[in-house]
């Protein structure tokens, strides 16, 4: 069996348990847990764009929540204030969450490690401040809630979220789309010039590559990507808030993707879903369950600083080679 | 012997097949048993069983202080309703969730608290972001929601058929205290708050009251956040000043008392605010700081101004000093001009459900009609006082008062009677129209 096979047996084993998760998960655990995978899907998409910047072009972003608050902005200030309708309201959430990584992008991508950290941070705050003082607008800190309109409507017929199933297959097309757009990028060749930036700027820039327009690119996909989650998750909450623009939020994003393996396309729906789960399970049990889960970060920083993803590969590597070797033995 | 072995080994394998097949059908019929409980189990697991009431609270995080009295009223009020017992004969069960006092956590642990725990009602969050975050869930999952905040969009703008409030809003606090406010401490009025909704809000209602009275509301000072030093804001305050309304919260607060009373403030005007400025916060431990201040009040702190059996009763259920609200044995003061809720909420649905004959969930919308124009009569179910929780705009109707720091200890000055503050508190939403 080779490295190839065996990701894809996992892949597809991920996408039949994403697709059945509806009916699956009710006969093991309860039917919240659906909810909760919807959840764990949403916030995956914000780790992957901490994973794109960061495991594919070196940038540790600190303000990927801005991005985030703005895609849900959208969505509620074009719902509840604009009567832009579903499409409209989500459309509005994505383009104002690409615009603002665009903006901020033309600035930030000029500086790298520490100091790009420090701008998106400050970046993220600003608005985050803003989105408070601005009550009108966005509520303040009261946040916004709105109706849900129908996703679909022909005569009497009509789709709505406020459908769980609907509800969950829009979450999981949404994803899915996010993730075969992220999937494509990362295998085309400006997902090559994304990683040859990481490894090496300088000689990227000898060998003719725009490591500034790269950067740049990088910054506006995964800003898109973030204002996705958060124009998904407005939806999934019908609420915005501007809680979720805050650097705490991006920091968890961090930590995600971290745990999850950074470089690694699915790592953060891994590492996403397994502190979403601990979190679940023992916030209702003990309310400083955050100690816990930061033992588990460090531990893992520490033995095992590739993430889960890491550790995946190496053991899909080993299976693999080891099979190889019986074969070659045959 | 070869050919007795071999169809040894036959029946063998011919026994483990059939074995093989039995525990496949068995594990089958299992899956498939659980599966339907699985389905089956929300339509009659309730019936008969215990009645699971969440309480959606801040344990953790800004509101802690507040929260942590919230969780000690919902606990011993299902206490007395189980010793009494239950609600209509069955068991009450508490479920509490922590919302960390996080709207984004909030609006998961009420999902929690319904889908996963539950919960048939919900006695909610004190915080304003928490609540207005939850309500679209509780509606959605048709879960009557008791807010506890004091937003008054909870009640307004984005209340809906499934939210409630028994205490009071940003309108209803304008309408009980600023006419009093505006007769005895002065018409004109300058009003700083921190720069975000709930400071937004107080100054909007009250400004609307003290306008309409003829009075003079100068321009508002708004506190950007995270401000320490409050004395360039204070400075701004102008001179014929003869009431500063402020609205500030926990740690902003208390820097809010000392420093204007450093500047000597307190002596050029009179200095006027509401309970949640001063919640939790004993003005012992603030040197003096809060003296001389009046505030608003949904429950009077010292015993003496509600002085009945009941009120009695709950202070000594609390386990706070009759004079302060501070908890026997800690340093804890009872914030207890919202904290009450907790407890009365409770016995509110006991009321609704009995009146209703609820029995599952299939049954709310017959308990939110019952508590649609709740009467609420002054006993140990409701120790704040008689109210009414109004049928139109869901907001409960209570008697009010005005109190002043003297000495470090509340003394009170007016008792406002619900029927003065629902004179000046006309229902702006009708939620009885909204179908069920």
């Amino acid at each position: 069996m080779t490295v190839q096979t065996i990701n894809r047996a996992g892949t597809l084993l991920l996408v039949v348990f994403t697709l059945t998760a509806p009916w699956v998960l009710p006969l093991f655990v309860d039917s919240f847990w659906v909810d909760i995978y919807s959840e764990i899907l949403i916030w995956s998409l914000l780790a992957a764009s901490v994973n794109l910047l960061f495991g594919y072009v070196g940038l540790l972003s600190f303000g990927q929540a801005l991005y985030f608050g703005m895609g849900m902005y959208g969505v509620a200030i074009g719902i509840a204030k604009l009567g832009f309708g579903f499409w409209g309201g989500f459309g509005f959430g994505v383009v104002l969450a690409t615009a603002m990584a665009a903006v901020a992008g033309v600035l930030a991508v000029r500086l790298t490690w520490h100091y790009f950290a420090i701008i998106t941070v400050v970046f993220s705050l600003i608005f985050y401040f803003l989105a408070l003082s601005w009550k009108p607008l966005t509520g303040g800190d009261d946040g916004l809630p709105f109706g849900m309109p129908p996703l679909i409507s022909i005569g009497d017929f009509e789709l709505t979220l406020t459908d769980p199933d609907v509800q969950y297959f829009f979450i999981v097309l949404m994803v899915g789309a996010c993730y075969a757009l992220m999937g494509r990028i990362i295998s085309s060749p400006l997902g090559r010039a994304f990683v040859t930036v990481r490894e090496n700027d300088l000689r990227a820039s000898l060998i003719g590559l725009n490591v500034y327009m790269i950067r740049l690119s990088a910054f506006i996909v995964s800003g898109f990507i973030a204002g996705v989650a958060g124009a998904l998750f407005a939806l999934f909450g019908r609420y915005a808030s501007a809680n979720f623009m805050f650097y705490h939020v991006s920091g968890e994003a961090v930590v995600w993707a971290i745990i999850g393996g950074v470089g690694t396309l699915f790592g953060p729906i891994v590492g996403t879903s397994l502190l979403i789960v601990l979190r679940e399970e023992l916030s209702h049990v003990w309310a400083h369950y955050p100690i816990l889960v930061g033992i588990v970060v460090i531990l893992t920083v520490i033995f095992a600083p590739k993430g889960i993803g890491g550790i995946w590969t190496s053991l899909v590597h080993r299976f693999a080679g080891a099979n190889a070797g019986k074969g070659g033995d045959q | 012997m070869k050919k007795d072995k071999a169809s040894n080994k036959t029946l063998q394998t011919a026994g483990r097949t059939r074995r093989s097949f039995l525990q496949t059908a068995l594990a089958g019929g299992a899956v498939a048993t659980t599966a339907y409980l699985g389905l089956t189990r929300d339509l009659f697991a309730k019936e008969g069983g215990p009645i699971v009431i969440g309480h959606h609270c801040e344990l953790t995080g800004g509101f802690s202080s507040w929260g942590y009295w919230h969780d000690k009223c919902a606990k011993k009020a299902v206490e007395v309703i189980n010793e009494g017992g239950g609600i209509a004969g069955r068991k009450v069960e508490l479920a509490t969730e922590d919302t960390e006092s996080n709207p984004a956590t909030g609006a998961r642990k009420l999902r929690a608290l319904i889908q996963r725990r539950k919960a048939s009602f919900v006695v909610g969050s004190v915080h304003s972001g928490i609540m207005l975050a939850s309500i679209p869930v509780a509606t959605e999952l048709k879960t009557p929601y008791f807010s506890a905040g004091e937003a008054t969009e909870a009640t307004g703008s984005k209340g809906t058929r499934y939210s409630f409030r028994t205490g009071t809003d940003t309108y209803a606090l304008a309408a009980a205290g600023a006419p009093w406010a505006y007769e005895n401490l002065g018409k004109n009025w300058t009003m700083i708050f921190p720069d975000y909704a709930w400071g937004h809000s107080h100054h909007q209602e009250h400004r609307k009251i003290i306008e309409q009275m003829g009075g003079k509301v100068n321009d508002p000072i708004a506190v950007p956040l995270g401000t320490k030093d409050l004395v360039p804001y204070l400075a701004k305050i102008p001179e014929e000043t003869e009431v500063l309304f402020s609205v500030f919260f926990g740690a902003l607060s208390v820097a809010f008392y000392t420093q204007s009373k450093s500047m000597k403030l307190d002596e050029k005007m009179k200095m006027y605010s509401v309970s949640g400025t001063i919640e939790a916060i004993d003005p012992r431990a603030i040197d003096g700081a809060a003296e001389g201040v009046f505030f608003l009040e949904n429950f009077p702190r010292p015993l003496e101004y509600k002085d009945d059996e009941y009120h009695r009763k709950f202070v000594e259920m609390m386990e706070i000093d009759p004079v302060h609200a501070k908890e026997e044995g800690s340093s804890r003061v009872m914030a207890k001009s919202h904290a009450w809720q907790s407890w009365e909420n409770f016995f509110a649905l006991k009321q609704a459900i009995e009146k209703s004959g609820w029995n599952t969930d299939k049954d709310t919308p017959m308990v939110i009609e019952a508590l649609e124009g709740l009467e609420m009569e002054n006993s140990l179910a409701h120790p704040q006082g008689s109210k009414l929780l109004r049928a139109e705009d869901h907001s409960g109707m209570i008697d009010c008062y005005i109190s002043q720091v003297v000495d470090s200890k509340f003394e009170m000055k007016k008792h406002i009677p619900r029927a003065d503050m629902m004179a000046m508190l006309p229902p702006r939403y009708d939620f009885t129209k909204q179908p069920l």
